[in-house]
C-alpha cells in the first residue's frame, strides 16, 4: 500500500498547490473568456438575421454535442496541423482554446435562455412607449434575464473547475496532472484521494462565494 | 357622432396579416378622427387585437397602410423615427406589461428621461401628478409585485399617458382584473375618454362600450363587418352576424 495520505499530502504539498493554481488559472481563464465569447454568441443567436442565429446555433449544439476530451484533441492535434496560420499558438494554448471554446457554448445557451425567460409583454410594453430597442434590452429586458442567467452562470464556472481536469491529459500542469507526477514515485492511489479532496474543497468554497453573491443581489431587488 | 368632421388621426387603407396560413386582416379600412373613442367588438379570433397591435405596428402588416397623423408608418425605415410615432401612441396590455424591476414611479419616468431626454425632477412630478389622477400616489415607491392588478393596470395607463400620446390603444384592458377590480380601471379609461383623449378600445365589457364609445367596429373574419354608433349596433343591427352575437353575449 505505501504510505498514507496524510503523509503524502505533507511530503509533496507543493506540487499539489502548484497544481491546484493551475487548476483556478485554466478554469479562471476559459470562464473569463468562455463567458465574453459566449454572451456574444447568445445575442447573435437571439438576433433576427437566420443566418448568423443559425450559425451560432449550429457552434453550441455542436460543441454541446461532443466530449470536451474530443475537442482537446482535436485542439491539441489537428489544428495546428491543419491550420497553418494557428500554428505560432502553443499546446498549452490549444488546450486553453478548446476550454474556452467550449465555455462559451455553455454560457450562450445560459444568456439565450434567460434572455427568452423574459416575457415577450415586457419588450412590447417598452417598444409600444416609443423606448429604442437597445435601451428595451439593457434597462427593461437583461435586468430581469440577470435573476435566471446569474444562478446558471455560477453553476458552469464550478463545473468549469471540475472540467479543466482534462487538460492534464495533455500533460498541462494542473489538479489532476499531479497523478502523473507522482506516479514516478510509486505514489498511484494516495494522490487521487488528495486530488479528489482538493477539488471538492474548491468547488465547495466557489459554490458558497457564488450563493453569497446571489444573496447579495437578491437583497437589492426588492419586488 | 360629433367628432367625425374633426382632422382624421389615424387612417387605415386595406391592411392585411397573416400569420403563416392564417390571414387574420382581410382588408380593414376605416378613419379615427380626433377626440373619437372607438371600440372594437366583436368574437376572439376575429382579428381585433392585430388590429390594434398594427396600429402601433407592434404587429407589420403584409400588405396595406396606417396612416398616422398623415404618415404612412408602415413606410418608415428608420427606428428612431417608428419609436418617434410609437411615443405618440399609447398602449395598454391585456397582461399590464408593467416591468416589475422598477418601482411604480420609475415605470412611468423610465421612458421620459431615456428617450424624451426630461430631466429626473421633471419626470418625477409628472409621474406623481399622473399616479395622483388615477389615486396611487402612496405606491409610487412600490415595486409591482406589491401592486393589485387595478393598481397594476392604473399604472399602466398613467406610463403611457407620461409619453403624452396623441390616441390610446387598449386591448383588452380588464380581461385579466378580478371582477372587483373592473370597474376602478374602466373608470379611469372613461375619465381619459372625457377628457377628450382619442381612444381605440378591444374589450368585451359590452355595457361599457354601450356608455364611452362614439362608434363601434364589429370586426369578424378579419374584416370590418359592421359599424355605427352604440344606439345603432345595439338596437338596431344590420347583419345576422352581429345580432348572433349580441344575443349571445347580452345577459
Amino acid at each position: 500500500m505505501g504510505p498514507g495520505i496524510i503523509d503524502v499530502f505533507k511530503q509533496y504539498y507543493p506540487i499539489f498547490l502548484k497544481g491546484a493554481v493551475g487548476t483556478l488559472k485554466f478554469a479562471a481563464i476559459a470562464v473569463g473568456l468562455g463567458s465574453i465569447l459566449g454572451t456574444l454568441i447568445g445575442f447573435i443567436h437571439l438576433s433576427k438575421n437566420k443566418v448568423l442565429s443559425g450559425a451560432a446555433g449550429l457552434y453550441s449544439t455542436v460543441i454541446r454535442g461532443t466530449p470536451l476530451l474530443v475537442q482537446m484533441y482535436i485542439a491539441y492535434y489537428f489544428i495546428p496541423m491543419a491550420i497553418p496560420a494557428l500554428s505560432f499558438l502553443s499546446k498549452e494554448q490549444c488546450v486553453m482554446m478548446s476550454l474556452i471554446l467550449n465555455s462559451s457554448a455553455y454560457v450562450s445557451e445560459i444568456i439565450r435562455g434567460g434572455i427568452a425567460s423574459v416575457d415577450i409583454g415586457q419588450t412590447e410594453a417598452a417598444r409600444s412607449l416609443g423606448m429604442s430597442a437597445g435601451h428595451t434590452m439593457t434597462r427593461i429586458v437583461l435586468p430581469q434575464a440577470l435573476k435566471a442567467i446569474l444562478p446558471s452562470l455560477g453553476n458552469e464556472y464550478v463545473s468549469m473547475v471540475k472540467e479543466t481536469s482534462l487538460a492534464g491529459s495533455f500533460a498541462m500542469y494542473e489538479l489532476t496532472f499531479t497523478k502523473t507526477l507522482l506516479a514516478n514515485k510509486y505514489l498511484i492511489w494516495q494522490p487521487l484521494f488528495i486530488i479528489a479532496a482538493i477539488y471538492l474543497v474548491m468547488t465547495v468554497v466557489l459554490s458558497g462565494l457564488i450563493r453569497i453573491f446571489e444573496r447579495r443581489l437578491s437583497a437589492g431587488d426588492k419586488h | 357622432m360629433t367628432n367625425t368632421d374633426s382632422e382624421v388621426l389615424i387612417k387605415v387603407v386595406d391592411l392585411h396579416k397573416s400569420f403563416g396560413e392564417l390571414d387574420v386582416l382581410k382588408g380593414v379600412n376605416t378613419e379615427i378622427h380626433k377626440g373619437e373613442v372607438v371600440s372594437l367588438m366583436g368574437p376572439s379570433g376575429g382579428g381585433k387585437s392585430t388590429f390594434l397591435r398594427c396600429l402601433n405596428l407592434l404587429e407589420k402588416p403584409e400588405k396595406g397602410s396606417v396612416f398616422f397623423e398623415g404618415e404612412d408608418i408602415t413606410k418608415i425605415k428608420k427606428q428612431k423615427d417608428l419609436d418617434k410615432i410609437r411615443q405618440k401612441i399609447g398602449m395598454v396590455f391585456q397582461q399590464f406589461n408593467v416591468f416589475p424591476h422598477l418601482t411604480a414611479l420609475e415605470n412611468i419616468t423610465i421612458t421620459m428621461t431615456l428617450e424624451k431626454k426630461i430631466p429626473k425632477a421633471e419626470a418625477d412630478k409628472i409621474a406623481m401628478d399622473l399616479l395622483e389622477k388615477v389615486g396611487i400616489p402612496d405606491k409610487a415607491e412600490e415595486y409591482p409585485g406589491k401592486l393589485s392588478g387595478g393598481q397594476k393596470q392604473r399604472l399602466a395607463i398613467v406610463r403611457a399617458m407620461a409619453m403624452e400620446p396623441d390616441v390610446m390603444l387598449f386591448d383588452e384592458p380588464t380581461s385579466a382584473l378580478d371582477p372587483e377590480m373592473v370597474k376602478e380601471v374602466l373608470m379611469v379609461i372613461k375619465q381619459l375618454a372625457d377628457s377628450g383623449m382619442t381612444c381605440v378600445i378591444v374589450t368585451h365589457e359590452m355595457g361599457f362600450i354601450k356608455e364611452v364609445s362614439d362608434r363601434i367596429l364589429f370586426i369578424d373574419e378579419g374584416i370590418i363587418l359592421e359599424q355605427g354608433t352604440p344606439e345603432e349596433i345595439f338596437n338596431n343591427p344590420k347583419s345576422d352576424r352581429v345580432k348572433d352575437f349580441l344575443g349571445k353575449v347580452l345577459y
